[in-house]
């Protein structure tokens, strides 16, 4: 069981500074989801932690041992890679014997423990077979066997599910969640696909540019984004800009185009700067025009099956609505939309244009 | 940096040495102002450049070389595309058989292939004469390599645009002509470029199928080394080593080279 | 109708191909079996005489072991130092990996004659490395480095380096480079990565290699025969002489078959032994 620590992790390429002080405590056991953009810094903290690159500040502590000097082969760390990378020329069975022989594992242990191992992944009938003849989820299994059969401190997973297709990856967002569990090992995951960092994690952080932008549960991250760009990446957002006065009791005054008043809680961040108001699309409910806190039009309706998109012209701008399909308002109608109160969500508003929804 | 990474770099750089070595003693060689090839030089001077443009035989060499090879990489090209277009996007399943076929000439044995050449046309009479064997012993050499050059370069697309271009109303030939060729230009001049570069330095189809009369540049230079140890030949072969650099310049300068190539 | 005209493309080549390549080979198996003659290239009739004088003739029989082993020993030379090119091309910057490319390139684009000269001129009795060592004394009489094997087969790795590099590079390049970075996050050491991954991993790009140098030295003529002075004696040296000075075609013929079926057979030894299940 080991604990990870991060301490103001800066990483150099020349004069770019792909990491700006990345600081990260990871508990025993958890696992934490690295998210963000291309470029944003995920991958290189990952491979700082593996020692695939030198690090240019900071630490990197397994248990309060800093290990940021030591080389790849030193750390014990367990790694999934987006190609898998499996070596072509050996066998199931032997893939998951390498990194055991290089521990110098007695024979008669590896045995065992490749057989667990294989057990573990539901791969025992395939051992004698080449990587070339497994399908892409096989391959997969093989790689996070090979890489929990040293019993690692840590494991890396490097966008493992990247080059899976739709269905397969939903089935093993499932399977890797549970092994982790199972094994009970301390887990870095790195993605750019948010539903899989949400469903997989204990923890997400999301990163832009080289730093961490928030790093909380993913019930906090969805709900309570600390910045506009967050709330954008993570889930569909409506950013709203509304009158926002602030009162003495820590709550927020929230003043609606039709005089509709709105009290919310004052998010911790955010204390000075302009705010906007985030409403995630299946928190606004829509109703008959008069009903509404404000009034709008239906510009697109967008069906989906498992639920209906509206696009809905408002005074304080497009507004997008998730509704159950039992809803049926076509294109144009008028309608009225009701916030919960509850649910919105004040964020600083950024000073950089926001980047479109990945 | 560790002992042992020192002392492969070290070896490393010895064989990059060892690969330009001879290419640049030649070049040395060419500037002796002495009577043989010996070293150290004994001054520096470019009599030797002198005397073999007074040469007639070399400057004959030289020129039947460059006619020869600019035939001979005229029809590789157009039987070479054909066949690569051929192989990319028609051939389906003979695909391993048109390659195969293709690129016997560059698997086989040279000089077999050039003693196989002189057995068939001593056969059907024609013998070595009017240069027809050795022409075509220099297209079959010139072929393989616009071949693959051609295919690399059509490898990396499929014929949707061409395809694209059809529905715009592009007849077939339009289509390749305006949207095809273009595309794949780079890999038929490097193509090209390859075959000119083999026919003017090859040498076993031409010591084996060359009639009477002028010779290949490889041969005339052959034929002067085995008796000769003048900085004669040196100069020569200089002359053809920056020939053969100022076409591969120009082929770079005058096409933009494939990315991915 | 379509498919026809997609035949009009290969036509061509696999006229050339046919007329050219095929039949002319079919030619040398008929003629190695015809009578020899004097004065003519061949005479009437067939019998198995070229192939018999070949075994019977020492002169001619020492050749073949001569050829293949210097073949297979220019084969391992360039293994041996193309290896490490091809891993430091293949690790290499964009911009460097041009200029390396291009030095590992440059034999090609010039000519084997050049080549094997240039080798005359290092390697000679009175050449480069001779005449420089005398003068700093550390030698009295010149080291035989030309006109024996040791020569030849330096020159012979040099011509045909190229033919090794470019699959071994082709190779490493189309390996995964992550193959590496798991290797060593599970705990293997560099040298150990390169024995039990690199090396295997690349080992398609080792057979191309070798099996092309190997088949490009031993039918190689003008390499052996500046180098080694018409003193190292290759089989392909003799079909030559056969063919051309003795004008003997027949025995030629046989000689060249006879080459070409033992490196084949070493090919195909070669092949069996390095066969890859996993590919």
């Amino acid at each position: 069981m080991t604990e990870v620590s991060l301490r103001s992790l800066v990483k150099r390429y020349g004069k770019t500074e792909a990491l700006k002080g990345i600081s990260l405590h990871v508990r025993h056991g958890e696992f934490v989801s690295l998210l963000g953009p291309s470029g944003c810094g995920k991958s290189t903290t990952l491979k700082c932690i593996a020692g695939f690159e030198e690090v240019s500040g900071g630490q990197i502590l397994f248990d309060e041992r800093d290990i940021s000097r030591k080389l790849p082969e030193d750390r014990d760390i367990g790694m999934v890679f987006q190609s898998y990378a499996l070596f072509p020329h050996m066998t199931v069975a032997q893939n998951l014997a390498f990194g055991l022989e290089m521990r110098r594992v007695p024979k008669v242990e590896i045995a065992e423990r490749i057989a667990r191992a294989m057990d573990m992944v539901q791969l025992s009938a395939h051992a004698e077979r080449y990587p070339k003849a497994l399908s892409g989820g096989q391959q997969q299994r093989v790689a996070l066997a090979r890489a929990l059969v040293i019993e690692p401190a840590i494991l890396l997973l490097d966008e493992p599910l990247a080059n899976l297709d739709a269905k397969l990856r939903d089935e093993m967002r499932g399977f890797i969640r549970d092994l982790q569990k199972r094994v009970g090992i301390t887990t870095l995951y790195v993605t750019h696909d948010q539903g899989e960092a949400m469903t997989m994690s204990d923890r997400v952080v999301v990163m832009f540019d080289g730093q961490i932008a928030q790093a909380a549960s993913p019930e906090e991250i969805y709900d309570h984004p600390t910045s506009e760009r967050v709330a954008r990446f993570v889930g569909n957002a409506n950013i709203l800009d509304l009158a926002v006065s602030p009162r003495g009791d820590g709550q927020l005054d929230l003043v609606l185009p039709g005089g509709h008043l709105l009290r919310v809680e004052r998010p911790a961040c955010g204390a000075g700067g302009g705010m906007r108001v985030m409403a995630r699309p299946e928190q606004i409910a829509l109703t008959e025009p008069a009903a509404g806190q404000i009034g709008g039009r239906v510009a697109k309706r967008y069906f989906s099956g498992r639920h209906v998109e509206y696009h809905v012209e408002t005074d304080v701008g497009p507004v997008v609505v998730v509704a159950p399909t039992t809803h049926a308002v076509r294109e144009g109608e008028a309608v009225g939309l009701r916030f919960d109160p509850q649910r919105l969500w004040p964020v600083p508003s950024a000073e950089a244009p926001a980047e479109g929804r990945e | 940096m560790r002992i042992d990474a020192l002392l492969l770099s070290l070896f490393r750089s010895l064989v990059y040495a060892f690969l330009l070595a001879p290419i640049v003693i030649v070049v040395l060689a060419s500037l002796n102002a002495g009577n043989f090839l010996t070293f150290p030089p004994q001054g520096l001077s470019l009599r030797w450049f002198w005397t073999f443009l007074d040469n007639d035989v070399f400057i004959d060499a030289i020129v039947y070389s460059a006619t020869l090879a600019a035939g001979a990489t005229a029809v590789s090209l157009v039987v070479g595309t054909m066949a690569a277009l051929y192989f990319v996007r028609h051939a389906r399943q003979k695909a391993e058989l048109v390659r195969l076929g293709v690129l016997l000439p560059l698997i086989l044995p040279e000089i077999l292939t050039a003693i196989a050449l002189l057995f068939f046309f001593y056969e059907i009479g024609i013998g070595t004469e009017h240069q027809i064997a050795l022409f075509t012993g220099h297209v079959l050499m010139t072929l393989p390599f616009v071949f693959l050059n051609v295919s690399t370069s059509l490898q990396g697309r499929d014929n949707a645009m061409e395809l694209a271009a059809r529905t715009l109303g592009a007849s077939r030939y339009t289509a390749f002509r305006r949207i095809t060729l273009p595309l794949i230009a780079p890999g038929v001049a490097a193509g090209g470029v390859f075959a000119f570069i083999i026919s003017f330095d090859t040498f076993g189809i031409s010591f084996i199928l060359k009639g009477a009369g002028s010779a290949p540049l490889p041969i005339q230079l052959y034929d002067y080394l085995r008796f000769n140890f003048t900085p004669e030949a040196a100069a020569v072969s200089t002359v053809s080593i920056i020939l053969t650099l100022v076409l591969v310049t120009l082929a770079d300068l005058l096409f933009a080279r494939n990315p991915d190539a | 109708m379509k498919r026809l005209r997609a035949t009009f493309l290969i036509l061509p080549a696999a006229t050339l191909i046919f007329l050219f390549v095929v039949l002319p080979y079919v030619t040398v198996l008929v003629m190695s079996f015809r009578a020899p003659a004097d004065g003519q290239p061949y005479g009437e009739g067939f019998s198995l005489a070229g192939y018999a004088q070949f075994f019977n003739e020492g002169y001619y029989a020492w050749s073949l072991p001569q050829s293949l082993v210097l073949g297979i020993l220019t084969t391992f030379v360039c293994l041996i130092l193309g290896y490490p090119v091809a891993l430091h091309i293949a690790k290499a910057s964009k911009r460097w990996r041009g200029l390396l490319y291009g030095i590992v390139l440059s034999p090609l684009l010039i000519g084997i004659v050049i080549r094997s000269y240039g080798w005359t001129i290092l390697l000679g009795n009175s050449g480069v490395i001779n005449s420089t060592l005398r003068q700093f004394g550390l030698i009295e009489r010149p080291l035989p480095l030309m006109y024996n094997n040791f020569g030849v087969v330096l020159a012979l790795a040099h011509v045909f380096l190229p033919f090794m590099v470019l699959p071994l590079l082709s190779a490493l390049q189309s390996m995964d480079p992550a193959l590496g970075q798991a290797a060593r996050s599970l705990g293997a050491k560099p040298f150990t990565i390169f024995r039990r991954i690199t090396f295997p991993v690349s080992m398609p790009g080792v057979q191309t290699g070798c099996i092309l140098v190997f088949v490009l030295a031993i039918s190689s003529y003008v390499t052996p025969a500046l180098v080694g002075g018409m003193r190292v004696k290759t089989t392909t040296l003799l079909v030559i002489d056969a063919l051309i000075d003795q004008f003997q075609w027949p025995f030629g013929s046989a000689m060249a078959l006879i080459l070409a079926v033992s490196a084949g057979l070493i090919v195909l030894i070669f092949a069996r032994l390095t066969a890859m299940k996993w590919n």
